[in-house]
């Protein structure tokens, strides 16, 4: 009984571990999102920056855009960017 | 020399293993995990790779990976950036798998493998590329690679000669043509990522013709393409870029409809959307490859990516452009760039010379004789010894002509998506019933999906309208053709609404058991030709194991297993406790 109850608890304290770790994550990621996106984000409005490419589409005679992706030295392929 | 690719947390994580130029050993991890699409670290299938050829992760030369990982967080962040603050959920969801996983690939490795030695990174399309010029059979080739995004690339198109490949274009995310049709998926209430083969195949129920489909007309005003095949998605019909669902409420109301609950009906509109969606992915493949030729000049063109397995689209190629071979990889989704990444560093980084086709799939892997009995003895199931490889065969294309439903499990498991012979669920596709009957009581599945048949390569030409010669993809169920008409009554079951069938053929080289037991089942029914689907039930992965297989037949209406030369029977054995129609989701 003692055994059942220790696992239970083991079980119930793992369990509101997790979930305490999720609502701290969440929170950290919610100010990071706030602080971090947001400003960058309204900043770059500000300056009409545009991450995506969202141009106006008639403008253009072919949406290929040039990627020339040939082999390199091989020290390029250890980054990871 | 041993080299490692892996590619993960994405979706269909996979590995695979090269020594001295040729791929040894691949493996979808979905298959050991049994999680249908499984986007984990793959430890599973590289464990498999490594012992296949009994060696530790420190004979590897090198692992290679398949992708720029950095590259694909700056769209991500990008997305967020672009979409403050629509993103939040989609921030708050996605951020903890690229803190603890994505960013840290290299020590996840190092840490999992007890790896010392080097990590490469392959961006994401060219380990497509890779994954179908380096292994195809053409010294020469023109490569499109068309999914849904890699780190910034959606859709590319170049030239491979001998070692080396040139990706010189491409189309950008947001502009996905994999997106579009993943979106239009999600709208007729399908997964994402899972289910765009069953709206290739809902297609065939709707109107083909873009003059009178006017849902044809309305998609059109989504996308703008050119002649050249590329494309432009005006964005406002999509809500992918920032939110985890894919159409807006925009396109609900272009479509006249909101999206489609899984349970709902279908109705002639989604057939109609589904066959608009076919129709305009067909114009800009053709397009873009049309274009791709021109530019190339070759006449050998290669395809990966997940878009490589529309096999309705594949089988029009050599039709509607100036190309005159293919081949595809037939894992063209991302499971397929592992293939890519330990080609690309091999054949082109360490120029070495190409010697290696890739004219099969049985990558996977087997179970000894000696295996599959103990199998069967310890969990006490009752079965037969065939007597010999001939009694084998007469034996089972006996029981699919008396309309048996047969659970094929031989040899190594296959590299893919697609059931191949090996991990196979075999029927008889002269009887009109077994579509009905393997969709219900086999597969779980919905009623309008059709079956595939498998012929051998000779006999092809005589029931499909084939390219000639056969092109190598057929090999890997990646192309469909229409069924002569004469036979379209003679196997109703193999036959889908439009009168085509996505044929597997096979080639006795590749697979000489599985090859003589179709030519054994025409010899007494006088149609040389098997209903082949894959081993499995609606949202499982392929069955790996013969448990996979045992537990499946038991569970389903598979009246035989067939394992290497053991026959189970259903009915000889107690039911086992699994129920398979309540485990089946999509």
């Amino acid at each position: 009984m003692i055994t059942q109850f220790t696992k239970g608890f083991k079980k119930g304290s793992k369990a509101f571990g997790e979930n305490i770790s999720i609502i701290v994550n969440s929170l950290l990621l919610f100010i990071v999102y706030l602080i971090g996106v947001g400003i960058v984000s309204v900043i770059a409005k500000l300056s009409n920056k545009r991450f995506l490419d969202y141009q106006e589409k008639k403008s253009r005679d072919t949406y290929w855009s040039g990627l020339n992706l040939t082999q390199k030295p091989i020290e390029e392929y250890y980054r990871q960017f | 020399m041993y080299i490692l690719g892996i590619s993960c947390y994405y979706h269909d994580s996979s590995a695979a293993l090269l020594k001295d130029g040729k791929i040894v050993a691949a493996a979808e991890e979905e298959r050991f995990t049994r999680k249908k699409h499984d986007t984990s670290f793959p430890v599973n299938a590289i464990k498999y790779c490594l012992q296949s050829q009994g060696i530790s992760a420190n004979k590897l030369s090198y692992i290679g990976f398949y992708e720029k990982p950095l590259l694909k967080f700056e769209r991500v962040l990008s997305q967020h950036l672009q979409f403050f603050p629509h993103s939040l959920k989609t921030f708050l969801s996605s951020m903890p798998s690229w803190v603890n996983d994505k960013l840290r690939v290299t020590k996840k490795i190092k840490k999992e493998l007890k790896y010392k030695g080097d990590v490469l990174f392959i961006q994401h399309h060219l380990a497509h590329a890779a994954s179908c010029f380096l292994v195809s059979p053409f010294k020469k080739a023109a490569i499109l690679t068309v999914d849904g995004v890699g780190e910034w690339t959606t859709t590319s198109y170049g030239a491979g000669d001998a070692n080396e490949i040139n990706l010189m274009k491409e189309i950008r995310f947001p502009h996905s043509l994999g997106l579009l049709y993943s979106a239009i998926t999600a709208y007729l209430g399908f997964k994402v990522n899972n289910s765009e083969y069953k709206v290739m195949g809902l297609s065939a129920y709707g109107n083909k013709n873009s003059r009178t489909n006017t849902y044809y007309r309305r998609l059109k005003k989504v996308i703008d393409i050119k002649d050249d095949g590329s494309y432009y998605l005006d964005m406002s019909y999509f809500v992918y870029q920032y939110a985890d669902r894919m159409p807006s409420r925009k396109l609900c109301k272009l479509l006249g409809g909101g999206v489609r609950q899984y349970s709902e009906k279908l109705t002639q509109r989604h057939k109609d959307i589904a066959a608009a969606l076919q129709l305009i992915y067909e114009e800009v493949f053709t397009k873009m490859l049309n274009y791709v030729h021109k530019e190339t000049e070759c006449e050998n063109i290669t395809i990966a990516g997940g878009c490589g397995l529309n096999s309705v689209a594949n089988g029009k190629i050599l039709q509607q452009t100036a190309f005159k071979n293919v081949w595809i990889q037939p894992a063209a989704g991302d499971a397929g760039t592992s293939i890519g990444v330990v080609s690309y560093i091999y054949y082109t980084l360490l120029r070495n010379k190409r010697t290696y086709i890739q004219d099969n799939a049985f990558l996977g892997p087997s179970y000894s004789k000696t295996e599959i009995k103990r199998f069967l003895e310890n969990n006490k199931i009752k079965y037969n010894i065939f007597k010999n490889r001939q009694e084998l065969i007469q034996k089972t294309a006996k029981l699919i002509l008396q309309n048996n439903v047969i659970g094929w499990f031989q040899g190594r498991m296959e590299w893919g998506p697609r059931a191949l012979g090996s991990r196979s669920i075999l029927a008889n596709p002269c009887n009109p019933e077994a579509q009905d009957l393997l969709n219900l009581k086999v597969k779980h599945r919905e009623k309008f999906r059709p079956f595939a048949p498998v012929v051998c390569e000779d006999d092809a030409l005589e029931y499909f309208e084939c390219d000639k010669p056969v092109p190598a993809p057929t090999d890997f169920m990646l192309m469909v053709y229409p069924v002569k008409k004469k036979w379209h009554k003679k196997i109703p079951s193999v036959t889908h609404i439009d009168g085509s069938g996505r044929l597997q053929t096979i080639r006795r080289s590749q697979n000489p058991l599985y090859y003589d037991l179709i030519k054994e089942f025409g010899k007494l029914g006088k149609i040389p030709i098997l209903i082949n689907t894959s081993f499995n039930i609606r949202g499982e992965p392929i069955v790996c194991t013969p448990y996979d297989a045992y537990r499946c037949m038991m569970g389903t209406g598979i009246d035989y297993l067939v394992i290497d030369k053991f026959l189970v029977k259903r009915e000889d054995n107690q039911k086992h406790i699994w129920d398979s129609e309540k485990s089946a989701r999509d």
